[in-house]
């Protein structure tokens, strides 16, 4: 019974409804029922979202109308037609920061984890204390710290620096939840590595790694979409290099005098419909990650 | 209902000591010397990683703190040690008070309404229904906004004279409610704003959550006569405990540390409404024509320690679970 | 087994950091950009992140440099974060060779001894006018040179006003502009927009009422500082002004402008083509008795921050000097819209462009904030001033209470 459950947990869920309690499949028309209910529910938490795509579209003038119009008419496509014509490289340079932070954020994170989870270090529960408080610290406290280590280092307004300051955001949540994810795993498995003679890492790469694959995916996600979105890190890191994250492209926007705002939020839809098709792409796989190690017989 | 997993040990059981001979305990006492290396050696990536990038910082804020800077001395770096002068200070401000209360309030009310949203968005889209995957996707892209963006799009909507929030009540017969410029209204719209950048956190979590309960609970409860409510509060919940603690506890680690909305929308203001101490830290420091390091920094600490008593809190609360 | 693990693992994390290490090193020497030619690169920033190399600004820039004999590289920020920027790179030793930040910063940074004094540098100010000059001048030193400057007028709607039977010329006191905004409103149109919001930029627009009822920034409970902030509550109780002014921006403020909606809008220079596109007029801000109120000078100085090597000074100066001093300035100040910061380089101005004339006067009137040596007493000052104003505007005190209440603190903070 335990090894059923836990296997269940631990397998690759890729349809939707694990774990759905099982009264039958309900009638069509109830499905539908929940259908209309989540696009109402969805419709109203988005509702900010397309307030932006207005604005994006909004003359000017017409910025502080009272009241504002609900629909863009007498609209303008000057924000995006600037935002298409400056941005886009921006957007090159957002996608190499969140995918290093990626491979950075894992690299780092799934060894820890795995070592908390399975290999029992003496001081690991210390450990998983201290990547608690490493969340505490606020982040205007962290860029400025950066600023200093990165100006001694010389690594001021590089990607790989920025790389490795957005991690800081995803690092200890990454350990969070491959160690819960992990905790989880039969050792029964792990044994029957050892008992093939692998050695820890063998067992780590082939055998934990491959079964972990919807926490990686989580993780991934996180972190992808903390780096993407991120700007103070990205603004005291900045020396004002070309290569810019598109979070920092907003900035050609803002004046000392004077902001444009229909290009600002034209610049947050553009940066936006990336990182929401990852999501739309991803979502599936992210399940599973935080409580498999948290429910068993 | 929680195995502790955490000190499995690669070689297997320990056998009755009297019974090996001196090499193979020396042996043994070797190989777990060589796991323990194993163990750290897996973990030294992360702890220098942690000991660069978290202690670094963390100690530059002590020593602001500790030290009386002014723009010259920050410059030079000659400031003069004061001791806990500056936490003094700042806890016989007149601000101090009114900052925790509003932490507090802002805190405890976003975590708790998040949460339960989130909670309960989850077991909405937990049965499956068509476009359920897409929609639950979507409920994520407030999220992936860059804060700026998503606390300059509130305050605009909730602007008094401009903002569609009021446009919408006037048309169904509500007064103009100055959300951001009047001091009663300030938290609670900041409160709103935050409330809603952290769905999607929470609902991620909760989803992943239920899905790691297995269905042949809810099946025997369902046999066993229980209706959906009560399935729910008897099997779903009490199964969640883990992910929920870890989720409030996140949550107010997380919002212990906002600031960009309300600093985008409010600004802290009107006079001082709606600053919480993250506020009130960078406003000391970043906030004026002439920063105040020192303070910003002993607001921080404050706030760090607020943050690790919780935490203190709740790893108490969870051995004695575990146990 | 094990320590093959364990060797694998030191092995991939020390490969990791030499990775790192030779990537940064790279990254930095890549960044340099000195090409053999030119004797070396200097870093310029300054606080307009809206324009790129590609701007008339950015390609200045990059011409008065090489004129110099060297490259600039040149960075855009936002304004507000510039004066951490500069602190925490002048506490590294990285300052920049030239730093254009906004006149009310220069005390502060003089404070905290990261900028050179004219004496040092070498830059000339006999030109310029000293009234703009003021903002720069601490302890009768001067820390830099003005880009130009701008402050701030009364622009109207003339049609709104047509509408509600007001003559602009009608407008000299305060009492009269009261009356008028009285006549807009019950025209069915709203009266007067402006920024009330609790950052420098409120108090910028508080200054003009403030001084125009002959209240001083050393003493913030006067009775003249009562009745000015007693003014601006006064209209937005009586609807007059909206709500939206407690949070306003400049730029928000003129976006309600824009709208066609109001008859008033107090903003700037830089607005002055905005406000020509829409066919708004403009007046200077009245006095409470009467004649135009002073009004505090913006936009940003030249500074030079101090270098470990004193050579450096004399190609900054240059590079200064070409782009606060030559023909060029006045294409700059134009395309900023500033007004230049010398009597000469003004006249050019206007025999360029005629419209200037109400600009050119105001800021002749104008005062520099940081002046009459008040240094860095303004952002103390200052910082009491928006958040008693603040709190007069959204009703949690009145202005007698809000305006003591701020001296208090002033007076506590200085003591220090």
């Amino acid at each position: 019974m335990a090894t059923t459950t836990v296997t269940r947990a631990v397998t690759t869920r890729t349809t939707r409804g694990a774990g759905r309690p099982a009264t039958g499949t309900p009638p069509a028309a109830k499905r539908w029922w929940r259908t209309a209910f989540g696009v109402v529910f969805t419709a109203v938490m988005l509702f900010p979202v397309y307030w932006m795509v207005n604005v994006s579209l909004t003359r000017d003038q017409d910025m502080r109308k009272s009241p504002p119009n609900l629909i863009p008419i007498d609209g303008t496509l000057h924000g995006y037609s600037t935002v298409l014509g400056q941005q886009l490289p921006f957007l090159g340079t957002s996608l190499v920061v969140g995918l290093g932070t990626v491979v950075l954020t894992l690299a780092l994170s799934a060894p820890a984890a795995y070592s908390l989870a399975k290999l029992g270090p003496r001081g690991g529960g210390a450990m998983s204390f201290v990547l608690l408080i490493a969340q505490m610290i606020p982040a205007i406290i962290m860029a400025m710290g950066f600023y200093t280590i990165y100006v001694q280092l010389g690594i001021l307004d590089t990607i790989w620096g920025l790389v490795l300051a957005d991690s800081t955001i995803a690092v200890p949540f990454g350990v969070l939840i491959f160690t819960a994810f992990m905790r989880g795993i039969p050792d029964e498995l792990l044994n029957a590595a050892r008992i093939d003679g692998a050695s820890t890492w063998r067992t780590f790469t082939s055998v934990v790694m491959p079964v972990s694959r919807n926490s990686i995916v989580t993780v991934s996600l996180f972190s992808f979409l903390w780096a993407w979105s991120d700007f103070l890190f990205a603004n005291t890191l900045d020396g004002g290099g070309d290569a810019k994250p598109i979070t920092l492209g907003i900035y050609a926007y803002i004046g000392n005098n004077n902001q444009e705002w229909n290009s600002i939020m034209a610049t947050a839809v553009v940066a936006s419909i990336p990182a929401a098709v990852l999501l739309v792409l991803a979502q599936r796989y992210v399940a599973a990650g935080v409580t498999a190690g948290a429910v068993k017989d | 209902m929680t195995t502790d997993t955490t000190s499995l040990r690669p070689s297997a059981a320990r056998p009755r000591t009297e019974d090996t001979p001196a090499s193979v305990r020396g042996r043994r006492a070797h190989a777990q010397r060589r796991a323990q290396l194993t163990a750290w050696a897996f973990l030294a990536p992360v702890a220098l990683y942690l000991v660069l990038f978290y202690a670094y910082p963390l100690w530059k804020n002590i020593e602001l703190s500790l030290k009386h800077y002014t723009v010259a001395s920050f410059v030079s770096g000659n400031a003069p040690f004061v001791g806990l002068q500056n936490f003094a200070d700042v806890f016989s401000s007149a601000t101090f008070a009114p900052a925790i209360w509003h932490t507090a309030v802002f805190v405890l009310v976003s975590i708790l309404v998040q949460f339960a949203l989130g909670l309960a968005l989850a077991v909405f889209f937990h049965n499956s229904f068509p476009l359920s995957g897409l929609l639950r996707a979507l409920f994520l892209v407030p999220w992936l906004l860059p804060l700026l963006v998503s606390a300059s799009t509130w305050s605009w909507m909730m602007n008094s004279d401009s903002g569609i929030v009021n446009a919408f009540l006037g048309s169904v017969g509500i007064g103009q409610i100055n959300w951001l410029t009047s001091p009663d209204w300030s938290l609670f719209a900041v409160l709103v704003a935050n409330i809603w950048i952290g769905i999607p956190f929470n609902l991620v979590i909760m989803y992943s959550g239920l899905q790691g309960i297995p269905g042949e609970l809810y099946e025997a409860a369902a046999l066993d006569g229980a209706n959906g409510w009560q399935r729910f509060w008897r099997v779903t919940f009490p199964l969640l405990r883990p992910v929920t603690a870890i989720t409030l506890l996140l949550g107010f680690v997380y919002t212990l540390k906002v600031f960009d909305i309300i600093w985008i929308m409010t600004k802290g203001g009107p006079s001082g409404s709606s600053t919480t101490l993250a506020i009130w830290s960078y406003q000391l420091g970043f906030g004026s024509l002439l920063p105040d390091f020192s303070s910003a920094a002993t607001v921080g600490n404050v706030l760090i320690v607020i943050a690790l008593v919780v935490g203190l809190i709740y790893a108490r609360v969870q051995r004695r679970l575990e146990v | 087994m094990r320590t093959k693990t364990v060797v694998r693992i030191g092995a991939l994390v020390a490969a990791a950091s030499v990775v790192a290490g030779l990537t940064g090193c790279s990254a930095q020497s890549s960044g340099s950009g000195s090409s053999g030619a030119a004797s070396g690169t200097y870093t310029f920033w300054d606080p307009y992140p809206q324009y790129d190399a590609s701007s008339a600004w950015g390609k200045l820039v990059a011409q008065c440099g090489k004129d110099a004999g060297v490259t600039v590289k040149r960075t855009g920020y936002d304004t507000s974060d510039l004066t951490n920027k500069a602190l925490l790179a002048g506490q590294q030793g990285k300052s920049p060779d030239v730093l254009l930040v906004d006149n009310p910063v220069v005390s502060t940074l003089a404070q905290s001894g990261i900028l050179t004094d004219t004496a040092t540098s070498g830059l000339q100010t006999g030109d310029i006018a000293e009234n703009i000059l003021g903002a720069g001048v601490i302890d009768g030193k001067t820390y830099g040179v003005p880009i130009g400057a701008n402050t701030l007028a009364l622009y109207y709607n003339p049609k709104v006003l047509e509408a509600a039977g007001v003559d602009p010329s009608s407008v000299k006191d305060w009492d009269s502009l009261t009356a008028a905004l009285a006549k807009v409103k019950a025209a069915g149109k709203k009266g007067i927009t402006f920024s009330g919001i609790n950052t420098e930029e409120g108090s910028f627009q508080f200054l003009p009422w403030f001084w125009g009822a002959d209240a001083d920034l050393t003493k913030l409970d006067s009775a003249g500082a009562e009745e000015a902030l007693q003014l601006w509550k006064g209209w937005i109780d009586e609807g007059y002004a909206p709500n939206s002014v407690i949070q306003n921006t400049q730029t928000t403020s003129w976006q309600e402008f824009q709208s066609g909606d109001f008859a008033f809008g107090e903003n700037g220079t830089w607005q002055k083509d905005a406000a020509k596109e829409m066919g708004a007029g403009v007046i200077t801000i009245p006095a409470k008795d009467g004649g135009a109120a002073p009004v505090p000078t913006g936009g940003e100085f030249f500074t030079i921050p101090v270098q470990k090597d004193d050579a450096r000074y004399a190609t900054t100066k240059k590079i200064v000097e070409c782009l606060s001093s030559g023909d060029d300035v006045v294409t700059t100040d134009n395309t900023l819209n500033y007004v230049a910061a010398s009597k000469d380089l003004q006249q050019q101005q206007l025999s360029g462009n005629a419209d200037l004339k109400t600009w050119v006067e105001a800021v002749s009137a104008a005062r520099a904030r940081t002046g009459d040596n008040l240094g860095v007493q303004y952002p103390v000052i200052s910082e009491q001033l928006w958040t008693a104003v603040q709190k007069a505007e959204s009703g949690s005190a009145s202005p007698s209470d809000a305006l003591q209440s701020a001296q208090q603190a002033v007076d506590a903070k200085l003591q220090k």
